[in-house]
């Protein structure tokens, strides 16, 4: 693993982190943020192919996670992701959740490289170069 | 100049004395002379000056229109730099317009919502390539893998198969051989699987093979090998073993595991397996010998009482060889003709007459006299050669019965031994029909003996096979009845003429009391299902008496004949069997 993928992925756990307790509502929400950037510039289609490989991947650890299909509206797009997690402890969220964002920006960051897939996530989750999360981007 | 200037002064005065003024006009006119050559000399030394002043001033204009020259090739020069830098300044200028017109072009110019939604759509298209090539490849490898995992383990228990077994022996031997260490090979053959396989379906027999598969593989060593050569045959490699006892101790652990009974798909089966072993370098030093003189000391340990374990000996390799001479030897018997029948009768313990005959093989060796089955039968099931021998026994038998039918004999029922391999080929049927075509007898005077075993393997298959001879009118009796592992119910489905009691019982029935409520029990039950009923190995008058007490239809055994050859038999059918038999 290269050190840009490492930063990415701190990225990733620190977002996470400061809501752990709310769980499946925090999860969902990177997810739609990333989602609306992504699809302006792959569409659709191209966002559910990459979404459907990450969860089909990520099965092979969390076989629970069986939201391999999104939802076509957009408000309602993580709609199964959300019922899986609901049954699940928040640490299983929590770490079902980091693996499947991984996992996404792993396949996006191969396909497209490192520096546009952490420009995309930036602009998604509003990362701020001042904050501790924006600071492991800012670092690369 | 100076010679003109004397002339002039000798033409004033007297010519022959000098007077005073006249040297003083002379020597005036000397000093005017001589001022005025002075003065000439002068104006020539000035005129000399001005000339050199001239050439100066000349040379001075010279220079400096030399100077200008230069100054003027300077500026000329000047002009040409200026000119090149300028053309230079163009190239620039021209290079700079072309990047401008490049970058311009390059840039977005006022992208439309129709423009981003086509590189939307352009980018879904390659993110979906992109991620369908990466799935293709996981299959592609995917598929490598399991590819290469079929090369070396066997597809139904995943153990090592021949090949890997070869290549682990081969590395063993290698390694033991630099070690000075001994190994071990173990050759494992399941006892009778064949006969369950048969009875109970290959499914069965396949799910046993993976429970046993699991119990050896529960016994040994990680660095030990545990593999599966085909069929129920296993061999075991012990790479590192300081003695021999060392192996003897894996094989009891083996079979030990093995005894204990194996649940499968609702039935529970009891197997016992034998087991050869031979011993690097002692008994052999490649692989092949090996395995070979496993091989052989496990066909011993099987000829031994089975469900034991047995070492290899040097004694073996003869018997190894005597049967590979009876392999060898077998595959040209039918040629050469030496097979022969010989007819057991078939007595009605009633009547005493006789209703019916076994025909029976036997092989008359030019070099060993004459062979009985089994010494050569499990041989030609394990060459494949039951076929060819089974279909030349149908022939000579229904060729034997009709010759006695035109010799004028009375009309018995011929019967024949049907094997597992060969009732379930794809002609058996046709064959049999063509068969009785070609040599004009009746079906009714032919009998098909099928030992349950033959009967449960593939009923579906075996049902459309039984009925097709029933319908043709040939007589189908359950051979060996009692000893398979069947339910019942097939005698209610199949189109079944008569049970043969196993020899087993009969043989002990006497003094036996279990033995001889089996036999009571089989004939009742014969009897409750409209089914006539044989006992076979009948040796003693008092078996004979027993059966007909119990009202058992007929009897088969060296009591009232052995099997002889198609000339004795007709004299015996000819004569009508002794009274003394019947007793």
């Amino acid at each position: 693993m290269q050190a840009s993928d490492v930063l990415r992925h701190l990225v990733i756990e620190n977002l996470m982190a400061p809501h752990p307790e709310k769980d499946a509502d925090a999860a969902i929400g990177l997810w739609e943020q990333m989602a609306t950037q992504i699809i302006s510039l792959v569409g659709e289609g191209g966002f559910n192919s990459l979404y459907a490989r990450s969860v089909y991947l990520t099965q092979s650890t969390y076989p629970w996670l069986t939201a391999n299909a999104l939802s076509p509206q957009a408000d309602h797009r993580f709609v199964q992701l959300k019922t899986s997690f609901e049954g699940q402890t928040p640490a299983e969220v929590y770490a079902a959740n980091r693996l499947l964002l991984i996992t996404f920006t792993d396949i996006l960051a191969a396909l497209i490289g490192e520096q546009l897939t952490t420009s995309i996530l930036r602009l998604a989750w509003s990362v701020d170069a001042s904050d501790k999360a924006g600071k492991e981007f800012e670092n690369e | 100049m100076g010679s003109k200037d004397s002339n002039n002064a000798s033409a004033t005065g007297d010519p022959g004395q000098p007077g005073p003024l006249e040297n003083t006009l002379k020597e005036a006119l000397e000093k005017v002379i001589k001022r005025r050559e002075s003065t000439v000399v002068d104006d020539e030394t000035a005129i000399l000056s001005r000339e050199k002043s001239a050439a100066a001033r000349e040379d001075a204009a010279d220079m400096r229109e030399d100077a200008a020259d230069l100054r003027e090739d300077a500026v000329h020069l000047r002009e040409g730099a200026a000119q090149v830098r300028e053309g230079e300044a163009q190239e620039r200028e021209v290079a700079a317009t072309s990047r401008e017109q490049e970058i311009r072009a390059a840039e977005p110019q006022a992208i439309s919502d129709e423009h981003v939604v086509k590189l939307q759509q352009a980018n879904a298209h390659l993110v979906i390539a992109s991620i369908e090539a990466h799935i293709l490849t996981e299959q592609v490898q995917t598929a490598k893998d399991n590819l290469e995992h079929l090369v070396h383990y066997d597809t139904l228990t995943d153990l090592p198969n021949r090949t890997l077994l070869q290549d682990r022996l081969g590395q063993a031997i290698e390694l033991a051989h630099r070690q000075g260490r001994q190994l071990a090979v173990m050759f494992m053959d399941l006892d009778r699987f064949k006969h369950i396989n048969d009875s109970l379906g290959h499914a069965v027999g396949d799910l046993l093979l993976q429970s046993v598969a699991q119990r050896l593989v529960g016994c040994v060593r990680h660095s030990d090998t545990i593999s599966r050569q085909g069929g129920d045959e296993f061999v075991v490699l012990l790479p590192y073993i300081e003695h021999a006892e060392d192996a003897a101790l894996s094989a009891q652990k083996l079979l030990a595991a093995l005894e204990l009974p194996h649940c499968v798909d609702e039935h529970t089966i009891y197997i016992g397996a034998s087991i050869g072993i031979s011993i690097y370098p002692d008994d052999g030093q490649d692989l092949e010998t090996l395995l070979k003189c496993a091989d052989s000391a496990m066909y011993h340990s099987k000829a031994n009482g089975r469900n034991n374990y047995k070492f290899f000996e040097q004694s073996m390799n003869v018997r190894a060889i005597e049967r590979q001479s009876i392999e060898g030897g077998l595959r040209r018997a039918l040629e050469r003709q030496e097979f022969v029948l010989h007819y057991q009768p078939k007595i009605n313990l009633q009547s005493g007459a006789i209703v019916g005959v076994e025909a029976l093989i036997r092989w008359q060796h030019p070099q060993r006299g004459l062979i009985l089955p089994e010494q050569f039968v499990p041989i030609a099931e394990d060459c494949g050669l039951t076929q060819p021998i089974g279909r030349w026994v149908l022939r000579e038998a229904c060729k034997q019965a009709q010759a006695w039918l035109q010799a004028g004999l009375p009309p018995i029922v011929v019967a024949i031994n049907a094997s597992a391999p060969e009732f379930h080929t794809k002609d058996y049927f046709k064959n049999i029909r063509a068969t009785l075509e070609e040599v004009h007898l009746e079906p009714r005077y032919l009998e098909i003996e099928l030992t349950e075993s033959v009967l449960m393997r593939d009923a579906a298959a075996t049902d459309a096979v039984l009925h097709a001879l029933a319908d043709l009118g040939v007589k189908l009796t359950v051979d060996d009845f009692g000893t398979g592992y069947s339910s019942l119910s097939y005698l209610k489905k199949f189109p079944i003429n008569t049970l043969k009691i196993d020899q087993s019982f009969v043989n002990q029935m006497i003094g036996n009391t279990d033995d001889a409520a089996i036999v009571s029990a089989v004939i009742s039950m014969a009897k409750s299902l409209r089914l006539r009923v044989i006992a076979e190995g009948v040796e003693t008058p008092e078996q004979a008496a027993f059966l007909r007490d119990r009202q058992c239809d007929e009897g088969q055994g060296f009591h009232f004949g052995r099997p002889m050859a198609a000339e004795a038999f007709a004299a015996l059918l000819q004569s009508g069997l002794s009274s003394t038999h019947l007793q």
